[in-house]
C-alpha cells in the first residue's frame, strides 16, 4: 500500500532536516526546560455524566425527568426502539441525548453495559441484531412475509403525515417541535430561530422529494388508508401477525400512534388522533402497550 | 365526453418512460371501456395545472397522481370503473400495503437502473428522453429529472453506479491537492485511492447492496403472486385489481427496456421468475401484444389495432416555450427557487378539489407566508451584509487598488500548478 512508505519517509527525513535548520539556542532551551512550573490534577468529569454505568443505556430524545421514569420518548424513532426493548425484555436506562452525541449523528444509539471491554456504541439499525444476541428472541422480518410490506406504510405514508403535521403545520410547530426539539438545544434566540427554520426546511425537502408538491389532503389519505390496513392486519389479535408477545412491528406502530393519542404532546391541531380513533382496535394496542411504560 | 389521459411520452416500447403513467395507463385500460379515454403523451408537466403527470382531463377538470385518478373515475363513473370493488377487507389492506410497499422500493430501483447507473442513462434513458420531447424541454427535463432521481436515492449509498460523480470526487481530490500545494507537504493527508481501486472495491461492495435490494424488493411479491394469476386474485377468473396495475407500471420498466447493464432485468428473472412472466402477461394484456412504436404515438391514424388508443399532443405554443424558460431560470435562482417551493404548498392549497375546508386553506397560507417571511428576512440579512462589506471596502481604500493585486495573484496562481504537477508524476 502507498502510504506505508510515504510515512517511513518523512520519518526517515525530518529528523535529519530539523537538526540542521532548528537548533534551539541554549538561553531558549533553559528557559523552556523550566516549563511547566507547575501541574494540576486533571479535572473530574462533569457531574451529570454517567459513572461507570452496569446498566445498558439508551440514548434518546426525551427530557430528564421523563428519562429517569422511562417515559417513553417524543421521538418516533427513538420510541420504536424504547419499545421494542422492553417488549423483548431488555433492561436499560434511558438517557436524555441529542443527534450531536450519536457517533452515527442519529438517535437512537445505545452503549451496552457488559463487558466493559467491547462496550462499543451500538446505532439503531444494529440494535435488533444485538437484542437478538442478548435474549434470543426470534427475527420477525424472516417469520411473516407481510412484515416489510406493512412497515413501507409506517415508514412512509405515516411517516410523511407526521412530517406534515409536526413540522410544516405551524400551530403545532410552535406548541411541540419547537418546545421539545428548539428549546432545550439552546438559549440563544439567533440559534432557536436558525434550528427552527432548519427542522422545517428539512421536513419540506423530505416531502417534496417523492412528490413535486406538498399537498395536504393527499397526506392526510394516504394516512387514513395506512391506518385502515394496519387495523385489518391486526384483526382482533392482541399483537400483530398474532404472536403472544409484543415485537419490533407492534413497537413500531405503537410509536406513532402512541404519539399522535398522547394528550401529554400539546397538539395544537391533530388531524390524525380522529382519524386513528376509527380504528378502536389500533386505540387498544397502543393502550395495551402502553402498560410497558407505566 | 371522451377522458384525455396526459402522460410522459413512451420508450423502450412501453407505453410511457414513467412508472406512475405506466401504472395510470394501465388501469384505465383495464378498467375503462375502449373509446370512452384516449392517452395523450404530451411529455410536458406545465400542461396540467397541478404540474404533474399522469394527469386526467375531463373537460375544464384536472386530476392528477395515480391514486386521486383512481378515486375520480370511481366517482365520476358511479363505482362502475372501479377495479377493487370486489375485494374484501383483508385484501384491501393487502392492496394499500403492497402499493405503499411497490412505491417506495420500486422508485428507488427504478432510479438507480434508468437514471443513477451511468451507462444506463447515458446510452439509452437519456436519448429515449431526446425523441419523445419537444423542443427545449428535450434540453431542459432530463438534467432535472437525472438530479431528482440522484436525490432521492441518495441513502441507498449506491452512488457509485455513478461514474460521474466518480469522476467529480475525483476532480475535487485533484483540486484540493493542487490548493494543498501551499501547504507544507507534510500535512498533506494521505494520497487518496485512484479511481480503478474505487472501483475495484465499490463494485464488489454495490453487487452485495444491490443482491439484497433487489431480493427485498422481489421476493416479497413473488412469494404473494405464488402461482396466481394476479397478485390478489382468489380463483382463476378474477380481474386484476389496482395493485395489479402499480406492480406492472414498475416492473415493466425493470423487465422490458434494452439496457447496457441490465442488472435489474437480470436480477428479476434469476429472483422471480413468476414475476417476469406475469409482468410479460401483464403487459400484454395492458399495453398490447406489439411493443409501442413512438412514431405511432405522434401520428395516431397510421397506428394499428392495440388496447390504447392515442392522440397527438398539442404542439408547443410559443407562450409555453416562454413559461418554460422563464421557469426553468427561475429554479435555477438560489432565492427564487425557494419561493416557487413555497408556492408550490400554496397552490395545492388553494386549489379547488384539494378538499380542505377554509379554516385549513387559512392555516397553509399562514404556513407559506410566515416561510416567505423567513426568507425575506433572509435576504435583507444576506443583502445588508454585503452592502457594509462595500461600504468598508471603500471606507478602507481596499477597491480603489485593485490592479496591482491582479498581477499578484497571477504569480501566486501560477506556483501552486507546478507543485501539483510534481505531486502529479511523483505518485
Amino acid at each position: 500500500m502507498p502510504p506505508t512508505p510515504s510515512e517511513g519517509q518523512t520519518k526517515a527525513s525530518s529528523p535529519g532536516g530539523a537538526s540542521s535548520f532548528f537548533t534551539v539556542p541554549p538561553p531558549i532551551k533553559k528557559l523552556f526546560d523550566k516549563f511547566p512550573l507547575a501541574t494540576y490534577p486533571a479535572n473530574d468529569l462533569p457531574q451529570r455524566s454517567p459513572t461507570r454505568q452496569h446498566e445498558n443505556q439508551l440514548f434518546v430524545f426525551s427530557n430528564a425527568a421523563a428519562a429517569r421514569r422511562g417515559r417513553p420518548s417524543f421521538n418516533p424513532q427513538c420510541l420504536k426502539w424504547q419499545a421494542y426493548l422492553k417488549f423483548v425484555g431488555i433492561d436499560f436506562e434511558v438517557t436524555p441525548s441529542n443527534n450531536h452525541a450519536s457517533p452515527t449523528g442519529s438517535l437512537p444509539f445505545l452503549i451496552p453495559a457488559q463487558p466493559v471491554e467491547i462496550a462499543d456504541a451500538i446505532p439503531s439499525h444494529k440494535l435488533q441484531k444485538w437484542a437478538i444476541e442478548q435474549v434470543h428472541c426470534e427475527e420477525e422480518q424472516q417469520l411473516n412475509l407481510r412484515f416489510e410490506v406493512y412497515a413501507s406504510l409506517l415508514d412512509h405514508r405515516i411517516r410523511n403525515a407526521w412530517l406534515y403535521m409536526l413540522y410544516l403545520n405551524d400551530h403545532n410547530f410552535e406548541a411541540v417541535a419547537q418546545r421539545l426539539y428548539v428549546e432545550p438545544a439552546t438559549s440563544n434566540t439567533i440559534v432557536r430561530t436558525a434550528l427552527a427554520v432548519q427542522l422545517k426546511q428539512a421536513a419540506r425537502d423530505e416531502l417534496l422529494r417523492t412528490s413535486k408538491y406538498i399537498d395536504v389532503a393527499d397526506l392526510e389519505g394516504d394516512a387514513v388508508n395506512a391506518f385502515e390496513a394496519l387495523s385489518s392486519l391486526l384483526g382482533d389479535d392482541d399483537h400483530f401477525f398474532g404472536r403472544p408477545n409484543p415485537g419490533l412491528f407492534d413497537a413500531s406502530v405503537f410509536a406513532y400512534t402512541h404519539l399522535i393519542l398522547d394528550e401529554g404532546m400539546g397538539w395544537k391541531q391533530n388531524r390524525l388522533a380522529p382519524l386513528l380513533r376509527e380504528h378502536q382496535n389500533l386505540v387498544q394496542h397502543r393502550e395495551k402497550l402502553l402498560r410497558f411504560f407505566a | 365526453m371522451v377522458l384525455q389521459l396526459h402522460v410522459w411520452g413512451p420508450a423502450f416500447g412501453l407505453p410511457s418512460i414513467e412508472a406512475h403513467c405506466l401504472a395510470t395507463i394501465a388501469y384505465c385500460s383495464v378498467a375503462l371501456p375502449k373509446g370512452s379515454w384516449e392517452v395523450v403523451a404530451s411529455s410536458d408537466p406545465s400542461v396540467s395545472p397541478t404540474g404533474e403527470l399522469p394527469a386526467l382531463q375531463n373537460g375544464a377538470v384536472w386530476v392528477s397522481r395515480f391514486r386521486n385518478i383512481v378515486d375520480y373515475l370511481r366517482q365520476y363513473s358511479n363505482g362502475a370503473w372501479d377495479l377493487d370493488q370486489q375485494l374484501d377487507d383483508t385484501c384491501r389492506a393487502d392492496n394499500i400495503a403492497f402499493s405503499s410497499f411497490i412505491e417506495s422500493r420500486g422508485q428507488s430501483l427504478v432510479d438507480l437502473y434508468l437514471y443513477v447507473t451511468s451507462q444506463n442513462y447515458y446510452r439509452n434513458t437519456s436519448p429515449a428522453y431526446g425523441s419523445l420531447l419537444q423542443w427545449p424541454n428535450q434540453w431542459i427535463l432530463p438534467p432535472q429529472l437525472h438530479s431528482a432521481a440522484k436525490d432521492r436515492t441518495e441513502h441507498l449509498g449506491l452512488s457509485s453506479l455513478d461514474l460521474q460523480a466518480m469522476e467529480d470526487q475525483r476532480q475535487r481530490d485533484h483540486n484540493a491537492a493542487v490548493a494543498a500545494g501551499k501547504i507544507p507537504k507534510n500535512l498533506i493527508q494521505r494520497p487518496r485511492d485512484t479511481v480503478s481501486s474505487l472501483l475495484g472495491r465499490t463494485a464488489q461492495q454495490n453487487h452485495f447492496r444491490i443482491e439484497a435490494l433487489t431480493g427485498e424488493f422481489f421476493e416479497p411479491l413473488e412469494a404473494m403472486l405464488g402461482r396466481k394469476a394476479y397478485l390478489l386474485a382468489a380463483d382463476a377468473d378474477d380481474t386484476p385489481s389496482s395493485i395489479d396495475c402499480v406492480a406492472l407500471g414498475y416492473l415493466s420498466l425493470a423487465l422490458v427496456p434494452e439496457m447496457a447493464f441490465p442488472w435489474l432485468r437480470d436480477a428479476m428473472r434469476a429472483k422471480a421468475p413468476l414475476l417476469a412472466e406475469y409482468t410479460e402477461r401483464m403487459r400484454q394484456r395492458c399495453f398490447g401484444e406489439a411493443p409501442v412504436d413512438i412514431a405511432h404515438v405522434f401520428s395516431p391514424e397510421s397506428a394499428p389495432e392495440s388496447p390504447l388508443t392515442w392522440r397527438a399532443p398539442a404542439r408547443i405554443s410559443v407562450a409555453a416555450v416562454g413559461s418554460t424558460l422563464l421557469s426553468t431560470l427561475a429554479d435555477s435562482t438560489p432565492f427564487l427557487r425557494e419561493i416557487r417551493r413555497n408556492n408550490s404548498l400554496k397552490k395545492a392549497a388553494q386549489s379547488e378539489d384539494a378538499g380542505l375546508n377554509y379554516m385549513e386553506k387559512n392555516m397553509a397560507n399562514i404556513i407559506t407566508d410566515s416561510s416567505k417571511k423567513d426568507m425575506l428576512v433572509s435576504i435583507a440579512a444576506v443583502v445588508g451584509g454585503f452592502a457594509a462589506l462595500v461600504g468598508y471596502a471603500v471606507h478602507t481604500g481596499i477597491l480603489s487598488r485593485e490592479e496591482d493585486e491582479e498581477e499578484e495573484d497571477v504569480e501566486v496562481m501560477y506556483n501552486p500548478g507546478t507543485v501539483a504537477d510534481m505531486l502529479a508524476s511523483g505518485k
